[in-house]
């Protein structure tokens, strides 16, 4: 059985209209994927920056995962929220991408999206905050029923993460 | 056996500088966390550095070139030390206050590595405990820093991010690739995969 860690960090996120932000995060697996050890989902923690464009979270993340084949390699998926003054949160943007296949440190950056909903739907969003958001948040990893929405986009979440391969090799898999 | 399965993560490297513009005289503390496989077998676990003012230039940099030497040892990845620094400058009473805490990891691959690390600082949760902290001259800080390395329990805390740190990493390791670890991307030519793939093929052909 080949073996997998990912050990490092979400960053933080940058390109959203307003600060204050905090994200959601989960890994998704196939089916012959396990995890030994390590959180597999989170929230981070709610950053408003002082001076600066971007929210920093330094979220860490140290998983391990077993796995007897290579299909369903993990993503990483993310719901970014902004919370405002009073402490009510609103959805900013959903997001996925692969945890990469090569051993390694990658910084990674995300780049997500939100729905829109009808016309009416977005001007009051306008005047009163809030929005549309998913039923189903499988769709944000998912290929399937996507046509239905409409969507725009919003900032990036900014990833490092380092990958360490086990016995990839032993089974004649190139990473 | 047992001595067989563990490998080495040698780290030296240094606390370069940190930018905070709206402070001076500013100290960094750092400590190591890691997960229960591993043990540190040399070096400092913890340090604190000198007092430093910022350059007089208009980069307004805060250097304190500090060193970072230590060794660990695991029998596996899974809780690979982070480094914690905390700082620490003296507010208008003189009293030192935090002024930032940032975490990563240890870099996982060979080679030098520098990273800047964002510095934040945690927000009262309450309107009544910022007016508070406001009268008495004292700002919210974490008990253990330790807490900024955990991925648990996050989601109830605020905090504001206000500054970044500058660490550079020297990481050498032992015995990763004998006990099966793949840290960089496999070399073309000299694959493992040719020896043990490549040679049976050639055995059977021969």
């Amino acid at each position: 059985m080949g073996e997998v860690h990912v050990i490092g960090q979400i960053v933080g996120a940058s390109g959203f209209p307003e600060h204050s932000l905090f994200c959601k995060w989960g890994i998704h697996t196939g089916g012959s994927w396990k995890v030994l050890s390590g959180l597999r989902e989170g929230q981070t923690q709610v950053d408003n920056p002082q001076n600066h464009e971007a929210a920093y979270w330094s979220h860490p993340i140290d998983i391990h995962f077993a796995t007897k084949g290579l299909q369903g390699w993990p993503k990483i998926h993310f719901q970014v929220w902004h919370q405002d003054q009073y402490g009510r949160n609103e959805l900013y943007g959903y997001g996925f991408c692969h945890l990469p296949t090569s051993p390694g440190v990658h910084e990674i950056e995300c780049s997500t999206w939100r729905p829109t909903g009808t016309f009416f739907q977005q001007i009051s969003q306008f005047f009163l905050g809030g929005g549309p958001q998913l039923k189903n948040p499988d769709l944000i990893y998912s290929g399937a029923d996507r046509y239905k929405l409409h969507t725009i986009a919003m900032g990036k979440v900014h990833l490092r993460l380092g990958l360490i391969l086990r016995n990839f090799d032993r089974f004649g898999i190139e990473c | 056996m047992a001595s067989s399965s563990v490998f080495l993560v040698m780290v030296s490297g240094q606390i370069e500088s940190a930018e905070f513009p709206e402070f001076d005289d500013i100290y960094c503390r750092y400590c190591f966390t890691h997960g229960l496989d591993w043990l540190i077998t040399s070096g400092l676990e913890e340090g604190i550095t000198q007092v430093t003012k910022k350059s007089q230039d208009e980069k307004q940099r805060f250097v304190w070139n500090f060193p970072i030497d230590i060794t660990f040892k695991s029998t596996n990845p899974s809780g690979w030390p982070q480094l914690v620094v905390h700082a620490y400058g003296p507010d208008v009473f003189g009293t030192d206050v935090v002024r930032g805490y940032g975490n990563c990891h240890v870099p996982i691959t060979p080679g030098r590595h520098k990273l800047r690390i964002p510095m934040f600082v945690p927000e009262s949760s309450s309107a009544f405990q910022k007016l508070t902290s406001w009268f008495l001259g004292r700002r919210p800080e974490y008990v253990d820093p330790r807490v900024v390395a955990q991925g648990e329990g996050r989601e109830v805390t605020r905090v504001r991010s206000q500054g970044f740190l500058t660490v550079s990493f020297n990481v050498v390791m032992k015995d990763m690739k004998k006990l099966g670890y793949d840290v960089l991307p496999s070399d073309v030519v000299h694959a493992a995969l040719i020896e043990t793939v490549g040679q049976s093929q050639a055995a059977t052909e021969a």
